[in-house]
């Protein structure tokens, strides 16, 4: 491992890890986006005679990058789409001979999994069939060398996916959003954004944007929204649960969506979804599938994950007030499954139920813990 | 092979960029943390368990810097160790650091820029910062805008940063502040004034023009100075021609700034958001660390980029916890807000701890109570003990039932207990007798690598002082004087098997001429759980409410407190003065009665030498550019010293007259040539001075001669006749009084000669 790490594809994914930790890079798509392209940089210079090589090469620049920032789930979930990518295409390229043994290991917990269609077998390359070899011990290197097309195609479908995130999710947009509904949101989020003016193309309706305090993200997503041509409202945090009663339909954006169906999205969301309930409004939260996460809520269970500065809530220059009162600005708040209705992903439609079975399919179970 | 090719790649980037460099002032030039800096430097000293100088590469790096140098002068071989060892100097990091050592000769941030110069190592703009920062503020920023302006204007040298925040933040130093005075438009600094705490500054002067040539000021007393100063090429240059200039801010700022000269200007840049401030001195140590755990150096936090590389979990109300589950912690134990806890720490059995960081490996006893307290790696509380508002050193062992008060710092290794009592704002340090160290020796060394080697003698010496250069012995001689003058009593207190000695409280020397913002009482406005409620700090116009009623002021320090007020109230009768306006006026009083002395030292040697009237004029001008007194002093001390030549013939008659005329002719005309001609105050000089003179007789005559010399006109001496004090109004009876009338009665019939001849004239 030592001699890997002075490399150059090593200081990319270190490089990597200190934007993440001081926070240069932020967003799960920006930081999703930024962790496939170093994979992208430390395959295509990896040298590796054996497939168990590659993976942990892969494996350990991941760890890295998610150590730096445990809290950017996107980054350790593009390592895990990489990673089943990886191993598909390897399948099928030594089809017969490498998967038997793993692929009829039956387990319980594979039994829905064996009876999906896998989507990627249609990239099968048949050519290349039986001219790959382990372990050859006359050139160690022909391995890499014929793998690594077929892998760095692989990482291709995981960045075109990420390139297209924002169109697959809002394709179906006109099917969520009718014509004079109202709709609700709060926060900027870039697949909301996306999903509301591709449903704008079709339906008219209105969207009442909360300012969503501290950060006043609100402000942007109503000022953009509007100028696109829709109707536009934007309204102060406490009045949500006052409008919820007019509210058709809320729409949220996701940080992370978790196993069991809840997610991490910015606060406020927990307070819509709370005020949703208690109007029985539907609630739905777009999400690409690279925000799907493998973990559980392990944080507080309301406030969660990312603490930020006070200063959003309490100015600095209020010198009296900082010796005494003790400020808490939650990031993120977590919004249990009860609460969502669906997920609109680039994948399809969820409900929060099969979260669950999505991530079965999208990454193997031995990545789970990188 | 791979690093290799690495620094080849960093080379090439280096000359094709503009490499931002910045300059780190590993050395703080004072002593305000010791005894903590008896064995490493300031900037080694942890907060929130990654040392300062780790939090400073992490703020410049922060800002895309990548080239650091690193001028540390006591405690190089540490700085170095440090650096060299720390995750900074991996090839990865893509930060270049570069340690200088500078001589032992260096005392001041002035002399460490001189050596820069020297080395000649800076080659664009840089950054330049003190090893004992934490910031998160966007520098890259800051030095896009400075390099903006310097296309536009050359002579733009200095970006000081410096952030808003209320004039009592927590965070802004009380002792130590500056008023600055900045165009609202450009935010050019246009004047900078240092403020010290006590005495009060009560007082700024802006300069007039100033005023005038700006429209609109901000005149600004609630900005935390950060010490981050962009600085382009020219500004160690400027050190170097100016060899006089020691604090980068008294001197090199407001030198800059009231320079006819150079012509140079200094900009402000008023962060709005991010957090950055220094660790001057403890209480702003105890201040940051509370503003890093309550998260305003975010994304600059314990759980998410700390400095050392340790992990923390975040646990709700600001706690953090050591995430590779080493801590343990008792069930019954309470950890409150704001609170850190390092690795590998065993809190046991109904331990309190709140608002306090705890290092590594540390262990707290069974009832302790912890508050407001940091306690640096390794060290050992024993059970019941209490501990506040204080800093425990690395190694230390604080043995059961102790208490330590607030205020105290207890320097590395010191064993204390059992049941020692420490009083408020007592500095333990380790005795240094061989066999003890020996002991620690085995310690210590397990965990503390960078005080390895440490232990030897002559590497112990104190990292800062400001004033004569002081060598290894005598920094020596200094903690042997400590050794020396123990008191038996007080360490009795501390507990038997304890190595500690005791250092002595800080009280005022009058001989020592020291910077006011190091003055003992000043300095306790920089102490940390030190609220300093004794101190007068009320100022004019504004009423601050005592800040902690609960807390009761410390006796020990009270002695050494001059009691101002009882001064002021005894001298001046019906107005309340501050305190500082009694101070500034005997002060001025001393300053005059120097320069009263000097102009008769110098007329004495015209009178005896025969000097021209025109050199003596100079030589006049000359004494009060330089003590700055205004012009009416100059005017009695010369008026004075003419009178005071007049011999007094006995006998009076025309001899007397003579002998007034002869001098008045010689010397009168010098009355006028001293900068400003105003013969009215003149004769009221005249008339004050002959009224306490033994030539009173005199005044007459001398009137007459100067009436004939044509130093005053007769419309003068009318003039002067006509003021009420002239007459002696308004004065305390007394013998004065009357001369003074006896004066004016002389002047009286002068002018009644006058009219009598104007009457003739008219009747001819």
């Amino acid at each position: 491992m030592a001699s890997e790490l002075n490399n150059p594809s090593q200081r990319l994914v270190e490089n990597l890890a200190s934007k993440l930790r001081r926070r240069q890079v932020v967003g799960s798509r920006q930081a999703a986006l930024e962790t496939v392209l170093v994979l992208r940089q430390v395959v295509s210079k990896a040298r590796f005679s054996k497939f168990e090589q590659l993976v942990e090469i892969i494996r350990s620049a991941g760890r890295r990058l998610v150590e730096a920032q445990p809290k950017e789930h996107s980054v350790g979930n593009t390592v895990r789409k990489v990673l089943h990518h990886i191993r598909e295409e390897y399948h099928t390229a030594t089809k017969g001979r490498a998967s038997a043994s793993t692929r009829n290991a039956f387990s319980i917990s594979k039994f829905v999994l064996q009876g999906q269609p896998r989507k990627q077998n249609v990239l099968t390359k048949t050519d290349e069939k039986g001219t790959i070899k382990e372990n050859d011990p006359d050139d160690p290197d022909s391995f890499a060398r014929g793998l690594k097309p077929v892998l760095m195609e692989a990482i291709q479908d995981v960045l075109d996916e990420l390139e297209t995130v924002y169109d697959n999710v809002s394709k179906n947009a006109r099917d969520h959003i009718h014509s004079d509904e109202i709709i609700l949101t709060i926060g900027k989020s870039k697949t909301v954004e996306a999903f509301l003016k591709s449903a704008a193309h079709h339906r008219n309706y209105t969207v009442i944007v909360a300012e969503t305090g501290p950060s006043y993200s609100g402000h942007e997503m109503a000022q953009s929204l509007s100028s696109a041509g829709i109707s536009t409202f934007l309204v102060p945090d406490s009045s949500i649960y006052a409008l919820m009663s007019r509210v058709n339909k809320v729409i949220l954006g996701a940080h992370a969506v978790l196993a069991n169906g809840g997610m991490f999205a910015i606060t406020g969301s927990l307070l819509a979804a709370t005020a949703a309930r208690a109007h029985s409004t539907p609630v739905v939260v777009c999400a690409g599938q690279f925000k799907l996460t493998p973990l559980w809520n392990l944080y507080h269970e309301y406030g969660a994950l990312d603490f930020a500065d006070p200063s959003n809530v309490l100015g600095f220059e209020e010198g009296g007030l900082v010796d005494k009162v003790d400020v808490i600005n939650p990031y993120y708040d977590y919004v249990h499954p009860e609460l969502v209705d669906a997920f609109i992903t680039n994948d399809g439609d969820h409900p929060p139920s099969s979260i669950y079975r999505l991530i079965k399919e999208t990454y193997d179970d031995e990545d789970h813990d990188l | 092979m791979a690093p290799k090719s690495s620094a080849a790649d960093k080379e090439k980037l280096i000359d094709d960029d503009d490499v931002l460099q910045a300059v780190i002032l590993a050395d703080s030039f004072n002593k305000r943390f010791k005894p903590l800096t008896t064995r490493k430097p300031r900037c080694l000293l942890p907060i929130c368990n990654a040392s300062l100088l780790d939090w400073t590469f992490e703020s410049l790096a922060l800002a895309g810097v990548q080239e650091i140098f690193v001028v540390c002068r006591s405690h190089a071989d540490l700085v170095k160790a440090a650096i060299r060892d720390s995750k900074w100097s991996k090839p990865s990091s893509g930060i270049k650091i570069v340690p200088i050592v500078t001589a032992k000769g260096t005392f001041s941030p002035g002399d460490a820029m001189r050596d820069i110069y020297t080395h000649g190592i800076i080659t664009s703009d840089f950054v330049l910062v003190t090893g004992d920062l934490v910031s998160n503020v966007r520098i890259d920023e800051v030095v896009k805008v400075h390099k903006e302006r310097r296309k536009t204007n050359k002579d733009a040298i200095m970006t000081m940063v410096v952030k808003e925040s209320g004039a009592k933040h927590r965070t802004r130093s009380r002792g130590e502040s500056s008023v600055f005075v900045l165009d609202a438009e450009t935010s050019e600094c246009l004047h900078y004034e240092p403020v010290t705490g006590y005495p009060p500054t009560t007082h700024t002067r802006v300069p007039r023009e100033i005023l005038t040539a700006h429209p609109e000021l901000e005149i600004r007393n609630d900005l935390i100075d950060c010490s981050i100063d962009v600085c382009s090429v020219e500004v160690p240059s400027l050190f170097q021609d100016n060899f006089d200039y020691s604090d980068i801010r008294k001197d090199f700022v407001h030198g800059v700034l009231t320079s006819d000269l150079l012509q140079k200007n200094i900009y402000c840049y008023v962060a709005k958001e991010g957090y950055a401030a220094r660790v001057k001195d403890t209480r702003s140590y105890d201040s940051i660390s509370k503003d890093i755990l309550s998260r305003w150096t975010f994304p600059l936090v314990p759980d998410d980029n700390h400095p050392g590389g340790h992990v923390y979990e975040y646990v709700r109300g600001n706690k953090y916890i050591s995430k590779d589950n080493t801590v343990t912690l008792s069930r019954t134990c309470t950890v409150g807000n704001n609170t850190l806890i390092g690795s590998f720490t065993q809190v046991c059995n109904n331990a309190q701890i709140s608002s306090s960081v705890i290092g590594q490996r540390c262990m707290i006893g069974a009832d302790t109570i912890i508050r407001n307290a940091y306690i640096f790696d390794d060290t050992i509380i024993g059970p019941n003990c209490v501990i506040e508002h204080s800093i425990i050193g690395a190694g230390v062992n604080i043995k059961e039932k102790s208490r330590v008060e607030k205020g105290c710092l207890v320097g590395d290794g010191v064993i204390i207990g059992p049941q020692a009592v420490l009083l408020p704002f007592e500095r333990l340090s380790k005795r240094r007798a061989k066999d003890i160290d020996e002991e620690d020796d085995s310690d210590e060394d397990d965990d503390e690598d960078e005080d390895d080697g440490d232990e030897d003698e002559e590497d112990e010496e104190e990292d800062e002082d400001e004033e004569e250069d002081r060598n290894d012995e005598d920094e020596d001689s200094e903690v042997e004087e400590v050794e020396a003058n123990q008191d038996k009593s007080v360490l009795a207190s501390l507990g038997e098997g304890s190595n500690a000695i005791v250092w002595p409280r800080a009280t005022l020397e009058e001989d020592e001429d020291i910077d006011p913002a190091e003055a003992p009482d000043n300095q306790r406005l920089m102490r940390i759980g030190d609220n300093a409620s004794d101190l007068d700090l009320s100022d004019i116009g504004s009423v601050t409410s005592s800040e902690d009623e609960s807390e009761t002021s410390d006796d020990e320090d009270e002695g050494s407190v001059p009691n101002f007020g009882a001064l002021v109230s005894s001298s001046s009768s019906s107005l309340p003065l501050s305190p500082s306006t009694g101070l500034a006026a005997s002060a001025d009083a001393r300053l005059e009665s120097e320069f009263k002395h000097e102009v008769e030292l110098s007329l004495e040697r015209a009178f005896a030498e025969g000097h021209s009237v025109d050199n003596a004029a100079v030589e006049l001008k000359t004494l009060r550019m330089a003590s700055n007194v205004p012009l009416i002093r100059v005017r009695e001390a010369v008026v004075g010293a003419i009178v005071e030549r007049i011999n007094i013939v006995e006998g009076g008659g025309p001899a007397q007259r003579k002998e007034i005329t002869n001098v008045v002719a010689r010397w009168g005309t010098l009355i006028n040539q001293i900068g400003g001609v105003d013969a009215v105050e003149t004769v009221s000089v005249l008339q004050a001075h002959c009224a306490t003179s033994e030539r009173m007789p005199l005044f007459g005559q001398i009137l007459a001669a100067l009436y004939q010399d044509d130093v005053v006109e007769e419309d003068d001496i009318r003039q002067w006749h006509a003021l009420p004090v002239s007459k002696g109004i308004g004065l305390k009876p007394g013998t004065t009084t009357d001369n003074i009338k006896k004066c004016w009665s002389v002047g009286t019939h002068m002018i009644a000669q006058f009219n009598e001849q104007s009457d003739d004239e008219e009747s001819e």
